[in-house]
């Protein structure tokens, strides 16, 4: 046997060093992506990544269009209207039937490759549903058929309630063979497509599923088909992704983005200019000029799918008389707030509604005018005698949300409205059912193209509002029912404006103040284009 | 001594009790977890399912006394945000506040006591007019006003240092000297306050009148005496090991138990600000028997009759 010096053991293990390094060394500069680090106020509500868990604008950023993706996508970068995703085409069978081809060669972070197995389960009972039924017409009703809690990998209670929500009718999924799969639905709905497209129809691995130890671990790195997979996620902290180079759509650009979580405005922004991260969400409008003065840096953003609303009690002894609340939306000079809490960045949109509603969308309608004369009028044959209308407000959780709140206020007394605000902490405050709730803070959304998913979801019979105990009307009531069942394109549109009419003009719910808007600082020399949403896209073509 | 201890103890638990309690009551009254925690767009229906599925239709009462009991068995309960046990979501957040208020609490007593001390020594001097003047100034300045400083000079500015996160030892260093430069001034002024008064004292005079050099004046006669409030100064420092960077854990984006109890408390995610909560007062209860025996240490007078230490 060769006895081994020191110096021979030396030799060894400096060539065995070098060897271990060189394949690593290769491997790095082969890779020469960029990783970029993006400063978010907050990464995630909910501590997970579940896209039925985390119902929230900041998950859209995170999940959308990095981690998950529905069969029928989004034109992200465009005006955001249905584009073939993990489908390339879809046909209706029938009514309530939608059968969609699936794309092919489409691999989950796994590995595996994504078939029709994949889409039936996760519209599954397992994965989405729970003990709920799915309703012979209509949304459910409220606090029926949730599954109770179960330990283990079971879903978490709310979860069912969501899913019926964005599918209340849904019978089944089948799988009619291994790249196409139809949607069968109780009731004739015109929507299918829609909602085929929203916020919480992503596809999800359903090995992925299986191989997690427990639904927290899933939902800490569910397994999907995004261009990004998670590396590591730090509740409160931190998101890392890496690129997943088997992406149906290209090899992505980044190699690696990892959102950081930092809640004060001026952190992120320090962090921006000293070069730390390379992206800084969430900037208020009143910063944008700030950061554009350093010519290295620009703010980019605007408009997204989110209407800023101010809501009425109509149960409140002075808001009873729908004249009395017609009067508080003529006084509101929408177009001042634009231009002065918002620099101009965002605008004024026509009601409760989105151009990319499509034929749907109303492009003559309008809010109510700006008109103090109008207003008086309303109020003296209303007979208000300027008792106190309570305000209640929430500390800017929405952008601009007290500056807004003082302004209106003003606005309406100067027309005679004795509007008094209420500062409360919480939601469950706001919501709150008593005598001193009349007027209050929201936001709508359109999570499919169209308004179903607003003002019939929001406002109609299983809408907040209502379940709220906050507004009501019979004939908006029964506008929803068409909206829903019908399949008369024509006969829905007229539906819809009379539902515009009842909502924002004879007997308002709630009056639009203004499109909400996001703002992402950067510097100028990366060149990547923000969308009209909330979802930033890294996909292949959007990062240089 | 035993009864001493035990009586001490006692106290502290009950501190503890009514701390847990008057939170529990607060954080349930004003506010629904499951609608906060679910948001404002979040369907009735699940938030029903939440609410059942966390016993909160339960009375008040019944919450309260599952709680208490669930505590009395060593059971802290769970998160309602994910399900997770909140001793061990904020057993994780610990060690990371730690390496912030550690570092900072030997800043706070490196740098103020011994200015302190010199000032305290050298009263009416230049020097002291400038440590007092750096000390109010350390002591007025808002936490919150003095991190952003450091950061636009160190990261926007200089760019030498990070402006936030928690990814290695240089990311700690402005957080830490926010942190322990307040901290100092405090202590700073407290010291000076303490030497000053203890200088004044007749012994202080008869020991330089018989000839003890000055030298072992202050360091045998004076530092002890003066040490009792510094000492309780400190004490409180220790006890706020736990919680007491929330402010600068925000502006640096340090994920630490100051940042875990504002999103609990804004969440109304019960089980994880009662657990922080527990933390704290224990923290603060032992760290205020230790001070209790350290007079006695510090003092032999206190130590013949503990009566007085309290």
């Amino acid at each position: 046997m060769t006895a081994l010096t020191r110096r021979a053991a030396l030799q060894i293990g400096t060539a065995a060093l070098g060897a271990s390094a060189l394949p690593n060394f290769a491997i790095g500069q082969s890779d020469n992506r960029p990783s970029i680090t993006i400063a978010v106020q907050k990464i995630v509500n909910s501590n997970t990544l579940d896209v039925l868990r985390e119902q929230s604008n900041v998950g859209e950023r995170v999940f959308f269009t990095s981690l998950w993706e529905p069969l029928i996508g989004k034109d992200w970068l465009g005006n955001l209207m249905p584009r073939p995703g993990l489908a390339t085409e879809w046909k209706r069978i029938d009514d309530q039937t939608v059968e969609l081809k699936l794309r092919q060669g489409v691999k989950f972070h796994n590995g595996a490759e994504m078939t029709a197995e994949d889409v039936v389960f996760t519209f599954s009972r397992e994965r989405m549903f729970g003990n709920s039924e799915a309703k012979n017409r209509s949304t459910i009703k409220a606090f029926e058929n949730i599954p109770a809690p179960r330990p283990g990998k079971e879903l978490p209670p709310e979860i069912p309630a969501v899913a019926r929500r964005a599918w209340p009718d849904l019978l089944r999924v089948d799988a009619v063979d291994k790249y196409t799969v139809r949607f069968y639905n109780a009731t004739p709905d015109v929507t299918l497509e829609g909602r085929l497209a929203r916020y919480g129809s992503d596809i999800m691995s359903r090995k992925g599923w299986e191989d997690a130890a427990s639904y927290l671990d899933w939902a800490r790195k569910p397994i999907t088909t995004g261009p990004y997979k998670v590396v590591e996620f730090r509740p409160d902290n931190s998101l890392t992704l890496e690129a997943h180079d088997e992406y149906w759509g290209g090899r992505p650009p980044i190699r690696r983005i990892r959102f950081v979580e930092v809640p004060e405005v001026p952190s992120r922004i320090a962090g921006l200019l000293s070069g730390q991260y390379q992206f800084a969400c969430d900037i208020p409008p009143d910063q944008i000029s700030d950061i554009e003065k350093n010519a290295a840096f620009e703010v980019q953003g605007g408009t997204i799918l989110n209407h800023r609303l101010t809501v009425f009690d109509k149960n409140h002894s002075q808001l009873r008389n729908p004249l009395v609340r017609r009067a508080m939306t003529h006084a509101i000079d929408r177009q001042a707030i634009v231009e002065t809490l918002w620099a101009g960045r965002t605008k004024v949109p026509a009601g409760l509604q989105w151009e990319y509603y499509g034929d749907m969308f109303h492009a003559d309608w309008t809010v109510p005018e700006f008109n103090p004369t109008l207003a008086r009028d309303l109020l003296r044959q209303s007979g208000y005698k300027g008792d106190p209308i309570p305000y209640r407000l929430l500390n800017n959780y929405y952008t601009n949300q007290n500056a807004t709140a003082q302004v209106i206020t003003e606005m309406w007394r100067s027309v005679g409205l004795n509007v008094q605000i209420n500062s409360v902490e919480n939601w469950s405050q706001i919501m709150q059912r008593n005598d001193s709730r009349a007027v209050r803070d929201w936001s709508n959304s359109a999570p499919f193209s169209d308004p179903v998913s607003s003002i019939v979801n929001q406002h109609g019979p299983n809408g907040q509002q209502q379940q709220i105990g906050e507004w009501s009307n019979a004939e908006m009531n029964q506008l929803c029912e068409v909206l829903e069942t019908s399949t008369d394109r024509a006969r829905r549109r007229t539906a819809f404006r009379r539902m515009l009419e009842i909502c924002e003009r004879e007997d308002p719910a709630y009056t639009v103040l203004h499109q909400n808007a996001t703002f992402t600082a950067k510097p100028k020399s990366l060149k990547w284009k923000a969308s009209p949403a909330f979802a930033m896209d890294f996909r292949p073509g959007n990062y240089v | 001594m035993l009864r001493f201890i035990a009586i001490r103890l006692g106290r502290a638990m009950i501190t503890i009790a009514l701390v847990v309690t008057f939170a529990f009551i607060v954080l349930r009254l004003s506010g629904d977890p499951a609608q906060i925690i679910l948001g404002p767009e979040a369907p009735p229906e699940a938030v029903a399912a939440f609410r059942k599925a966390w016993g909160l239709d339960d009375p008040l009462w019944l919450q309260y006394f599952h709680y208490f009991g669930a505590i009395i068995q060593g059971e802290l309960g769970r998160s309602m945000r994910d399900g997770r046990a909140a001793i061990e979501l904020v057993a994780e957040r610990i060690p990371v506040t730690l390496a912030l208020t550690l570092p900072a609490l030997a800043i706070k007593i490196g740098l103020g006591i011994p200015a302190g001390i010199y000032a305290a020594l050298h009263r009416g001097s230049l020097a002291d007019r400038v440590v007092m003047m750096l000390s109010v100034a350390g002591f007025t300045i808002p936490s919150f006003v003095l991190g952003l400083t450091l950061v636009l000079i160190f990261a926007v500015k200089l760019g030498w240092l990070p402006s936030g996160g928690q990814d290695s030892w240089r990311h700690a260093i402005l957080p830490v000297l926010t942190l322990g430069i307040g901290g100092a001034a405090v202590l700073a002024r407290f010291t000076r306050s303490a030497m000053l008064e203890v200088l004044g004292q007749p012994f202080i005079r008869t020991a330089s009148a018989k000839g003890v050099p000055w030298r072992d004046v202050i360091v045998g006669h004076a530092l002890p005496n003066a040490a009792i409030p510094t000492v309780t100064i400190v004490g409180f420092m220790i006890g706020t090991l736990i919680a007491g960077a929330v402010v600068v854990e925000s502006v640096f984006s340090w994920p630490g138990v100051g940042r875990l109890l504002v999103v609990a408390v804004a969440n109304r995610d019960l089980a994880v600000v009662q657990c922080i909560l527990l933390l704290v007062a224990a923290t603060m209860v032992t760290s205020n028997l230790v001070v209790d025996f350290l007079y006695g240490f510090l003092d032999p007078r206190l130590r013949q009759n503990p009566g007085k230490a309290s």
